[in-house]
């Protein structure tokens, strides 16, 4: 019985992921061309700002806490691996990227590690965190790469990067998740005083964000993501629907949330803005407001603590 | 997932064949290739530069040494010579474009060995999508009615 079960759910989850996979061929296929960011900012360096966040696309956030930068995820690129092209383009051109103290990258997934973006960025990150077994995959770069185990943290000059629990799928091709099941992680971000968490991709997983709330009481924001929501039955395991997105905001217990990971790049089943506009349907539902989730438009820049 | 699914999924890539066209003067015919990577030395990845049997794509193109072996069986050739045969050699990978990811080359020598005898071939192939597809070609000149070999190389890992 608990084989036949296996197997039916093996099954099922393999056939909506292979309607999935061909569903998102067509749609790429026939995506519109890159649209472009107007305003782009030639500095993102706000020095009347304690806390900011500029969504550059995707998972793609710069952070500034006080005078320290840190990257997410970047992905500067206007495909990925010649099979999805770039809805919009980044909301921050890689040569405007200030110095940054660190760069971290939650999985390896196309969309979420690039190779070609990192080498935009080279020479202006000391060091790119990873979750094990992300190292052993990556090409030679001038900067360190650093693994992270859950709970350990990278501290220098003040600033402290902890990695955290979420729940998500290893590998970089799908197949190859076999492999590196662990590679996945989220990060938190300390410095002064202030404290962010990056979700990267994860599932709904109730105890990994209470126990993040537990180690991190006062986190003040949480950039999370809240796309792709369909096909829920194979996201279900991977990644979190806007609604359970406030969910974990709420077991997290931070002051603010910034929603990332949609209308960047076609990876779902998803229209575009259909993400946002089921999150702010939600948060209308729970009364929670634009300032405590405030929505960004790509390249849109955000100062959340001011000096 | 568990090592022994690993295991499978890993084994299960390996048995992919790579179609090959073979040609002679006087023949063309179809074929089938696979390949495995028993020892493979990377000068492009970060860590790790030797892998055996399971190599990612990434470390594989991004610059990389590998010593292959590769059953081979051709149809449609008719004569002495039996349709299948080995091949065991080196190959260089190197990196074109997003560090061999997206466009990488590579050149490499083998022996052979058939049924009627042995002999040395030179291959020259160029790969793109993370290297899981690829056109290689194949010249032994000493080998009977499969002297050239265009194969379109399918490989995950």
């Amino acid at each position: 019985m608990r084989l036949d079960a296996s197997i039916a759910f093996v099954m099922s989850v393999s056939l909506a992921g292979c309607g999935f996979a061909w569903r998102g061929l067509k749609r790429n296929l026939s995506a519109p061309p890159e649209r472009a960011v107007a305003h782009k900012l030639a500095d993102p360096r706000r020095p009347e700002a304690r806390l900011a966040a500029l969504w550059v696309g995707h998972a793609t956030v710069l952070l500034q806490l006080d005078d320290r930068f840190v990257l997410t995820d970047p992905i500067f690129s206007h495909e990925l691996l010649q099979t999805s092209p770039r809805l919009v383009e980044p909301g921050l051109d890689p040569e405007r990227v200030p110095p940054l103290a660190a760069v971290v990258i939650s999985h390896m997934h196309i969309d979420h590690l690039s190779f070609s973006s990192l080498d935009l960025i080279e020479q202006r990150t000391p060091i790119v965190l990873v979750p094990p077994g992300v190292r052993a995959n990556m090409p030679r770069y001038e900067f360190e790469i650093r693994e992270l185990e859950t709970w350990s943290s990278y501290e220098r000059d003040g600033l402290r990067i902890t990695a955290v629990p979420v729940q998500h799928i290893g590998g970089r091709y799908a197949l190859d998740a076999a492999f590196e099941p662990r590679a996945f992680t989220g990060f938190v971000f300390e410095y002064h005083g202030l404290s962010v968490y990056f979700g990267g991709d994860t599932a709904y997983l109730p105890s990994a964000f209470k126990a993040t709330a537990a180690r991190f009481p006062d986190l003040s924001l949480a950039l999370l993501p809240i796309c792709p929501d369909e096909p829920r039955d194979f996201m279900q395991y991977t990644h979190v629907s806007p609604n359970q997105a406030l969910d974990a905001f709420q077991l997290l217990g931070a002051r603010q949330m910034i929603p990332i990971h949609y209308d960047t790049f076609i990876n779902s089943d998803d229209a575009p803005g259909a993400c946002p506009k089921e999150l702010r349907a939600r948060m209308q539902a729970r009364g929670l407001s634009s300032d405590r989730v405030p929505i960004l438009a790509i390249g849109e820049q955000r100062v959340l603590i001011g000096r | 997932m568990s090592p022994v699914a690993a295991v499978g999924v890993w084994a299960a890539a390996q048995l992919i064949p790579s179609p090959l066209l073979v040609m002679s003067k006087q023949h063309v015919g179809g074929g089938m290739r696979w390949q495995l990577t028993p020892l493979l030395y990377s000068f492009g990845i970060a860590e790790r530069p030797v892998r055996t049997f399971l190599v990612s794509p990434i470390v594989r193109h991004s610059g990389s040494v590998e010593l292959h072996v590769s059953p081979e069986w051709a149809c449609c050739v008719t004569g002495e010579q039996s349709s299948w045969l080995v091949r065991a050699g080196v190959r260089l990978y190197l990196p074109l474009l997003e560090h061999g990811e997206k466009l990488s080359w590579s050149l490499g020598g083998s022996y052979y060995r058939a049924a009627g005898g042995g002999g040395a071939a030179a291959d020259l192939g160029i790969f793109t999508f993370a290297g899981a597809l690829g056109l290689n070609l194949t010249v032994s000149p000493w080998l009977t009615r499969r002297e050239v070999i265009l194969a379109l190389t399918i490989r995950l890992f």
